[in-house]
């Protein structure tokens, strides 16, 4: 095993990640953009890397966090602790109930599945209008305040995500190295045998399930926060999406290429979108590009950038994860 | 408690609308070793599959200790003391060889292993079974390596382990010596007739030699019903055993 993905090596990077950004980045509100989704593109890839489940549903549970701040801040005057465990208790009943429901079907199936699920939550968020705002969403979203007064600076909200982001990093590392985590990648290698086994496979798909929609709905809770908006395209279809790319770039063998690939993605269409309005395009042949070439994603670059620097015999290639 | 570990009555199979398993009433009695043969395409795997709970029986029911089993799921079915080895291989070929057998040990109790807070390490018992799983299999020179890098014969006995690491008080081995060497091949009819002493042994084979050598008893199926059963002399001599292998396949020695 690469010494870059012991635990202790992945949470240290992720502190890293919090002080350099700061270093590089002019915009705040980027910064913090890139922490929030972070954790929530790491949330993603519990399913994805560690269970081998493709979810096209983490809009759903981002948008429910999203609208859980939303509500609890602009109607009644909840402190933003209790806002964000409320968001993480809901994003996990959800996540609980859209998984229930997704897992009694594999591969293509699944993917449908949580794809239906995706613009069912959208349409209902959509057409709800007197609880979401429809369109326009929940405007005036406060931030949260600390000591009396509210973060309304861009870096000091950026420390109050960056303290969250790496306790809920910190906490996803527990649960990838807990003999839960080392039981799902039984379950993503060879579900059949795990079962055979004893392991009641579901069970554990759906606690992993609701762990990202935890984190993930947490996620969207200080996105709200951020933007002080709690906008209707946080639960669409598109979110998922995003947040997926983000994994795959990333790559989904370790938690911290997921910190890599919302950073890189974010990062890139910050930079690409000043230089050409058409930068969606760029996006897309970077994309390609990716995915023809970085196989493991920029984790797997990591890794490799690791093994020539350090190490003199080569490692062993490892074979190229199907997904 | 009764002498018989596992019983079936009237067990029977269906895929779709084919009726692959019919009407097997088997008796297999605790602490001994039991094996199942028949040509190609018999339900040999499938009589595992229903018995283990991967497929549901369509008709029948299954005793265990006396226990009706029936509709009790796979995993369910593993704390109740039964496991099995696959004939096609099947373990978790990038992890380790010990974290596969770490895995098959905690298999026995997975409520613990749904608390993300616990560490593999803390259970210490499911270290020491995969330990001394290894032991037994002589698999130590190998146990770091990743268990899809290990050679046939070695991911064989790893099939294998897999169902020893799960303690179980019946064990099924699908057709543990396919594709062996001499040697390996040897050394699992050892292991099987040792795993008879404390375990309740029901495999599948097709090599007649170690089927007539350590078997108490032997059951002989074709097309999914039950053909003949008897001690191993007795079906060897079978003139209906004889005509369902065409003669050609029981070639192993009584030692
Ligand atoms: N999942 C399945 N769906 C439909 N038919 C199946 C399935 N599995 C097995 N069969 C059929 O059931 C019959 C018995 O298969 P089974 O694998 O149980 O035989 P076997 O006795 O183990 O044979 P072998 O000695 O080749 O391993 C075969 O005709 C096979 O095609
Ligand atoms: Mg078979």
């Amino acid at each position: 095993m690469n010494p870059l993905d012991k635990p202790y090596a992945q949470l240290a990077l992720a502190v890293l990640a919090v002080l350099v950004l700061p270093l590089f980045l002019k915009s705040g509100i980027l910064a913090t953009e890139i922490l929030i989704f972070a954790m929530v593109v790491a949330a993603c890839n519990l399913l994805l890397g560690y269970t081998g489940l493709l979810s096209f549903g983490q809009g759903i549970f981002f948008g429910i966090g999203t609208y859980a701040a939303g509500i609890c801040l602009t109607r009644w005057q909840i402190p933003v602790p209790v806002v964000l465990a409320s968001a993480a208790v809901l994003g996990a009943a959800t996540a609980t109930l859209v998984g229930w429901l997704s897992i009694r079907r594999q591969g293509v199936y699944f993917v449908m599945l949580t794809l239906a699920f995706s613009q069912l939550f959208y349409f209902v968020a959509y057409t709800f209008s007197g609880v979401t705002g429809g369109d326009n969403g929940l405007l005036g979203v406060p931030r949260p305040s600390v000591g009396g007064t509210a973060l309304n600076a861009p870096w000091s909200y950026y420390t109050y995500v960056a303290v969250c982001f790496v306790a809920v990093f910190a906490i996803l590392v527990m649960v990838t190295q807990s003999t839960f985590g080392r039981t799902l990648l039984a379950i993503r290698e060879n579900e059949g045998r795990a079962a055979a086994i004893g392991f009641p496979t579901k069970l554990f798909k759906l606690e992993a399930f609701a762990i990202s929609g935890a984190v993930t709905a947490f996620g969207g809770a200080l996105h709200a926060m951020l933007i002080g908006v709690a906008p209707l395209s946080n639960i669409e279809y598109h979110t998922s999406e995003l947040i997926l790319i983000m994994t795959i770039i990333g790559g989904s063998s370790s938690l911290f290429g997921s910190v890599l690939g919302a950073g890189f993605y974010l990062l890139l269409a910050d930079a690409l979108s000043t230089v050409w309005p058409r930068w969606l395009l760029l996006l897309g042949l970077v994309l390609v590009t990716v995915a023809l070439f970085l196989q493991r994603g920029l984790w797997g670059l990591v890794e490799r950038g690791y093994d020539l620097v350090f190490r003199r015999e080569r490692a062993p290639e490892t074979p190229a994860e199907e997904h | 408690m009764t002498d018989i570990a596992l019983q079936t009555r009237g067990l029977g199979v269906k895929y779709g609308n084919f009726h692959a398993l019919a009407e097997v009433d088997l008796q297999i009695r605790r602490n001994s070793v039991h094996s199942i043969i028949g040509p190609n395409g018999a339900c040999k795997t499938t009589l595992f599959h229903a018995l283990t709970g991967r497929v549901r029986a369509s008709s029948g029911r299954i005793e265990l200790d006396g226990r009706d089993i029936t509709d009790t799921s796979d995993d369910d079915r593993v704390r109740l003391g039964i496991a099995r080895s696959f004939q096609v291989t099947s373990l978790f070929p990038n992890l380790a060889l010990r974290e596969n057998l770490r895995l098959a040990a905690q298999g026995r109790t997975p409520w613990q292993a749904l608390a993300p807070w616990r560490r593999a390490e803390a259970n210490a018992e499911a270290l020491a079974i995969a330990d001394e799983v290894i032991e037994r299999l002589a698999l130590a020179p190998v146990s770091n390596r990743l268990a899809g890098e290990l050679s046939h014969g070695q991911q064989r006995r790893l099939e294998v382990g897999m169902a020893m690491a799960a303690r179980p008080r019946v064990i099924l081995l699908d057709e543990p010596t396919s594709g062996m060497g001499i040697d390996d091949i040897e050394a699992m009819k050892q292991l099987i007739r040792d795993l008879g002493r404390d375990h309740t042994v029901l495999f599948i084979e097709h090599n007649m030699g170690i089927v007539m050598n350590i078997s108490d008893m032997v059951t002989v199926m074709r097309l999914g019903r039950k053909l003949v059963e008897g001690p191993p002399a007795q079906v060897r001599d079978d003139p209906e055993v004889q005509r369902a292998y065409l003669g050609n396949m029981i070639t192993g020695d009584i030692a």
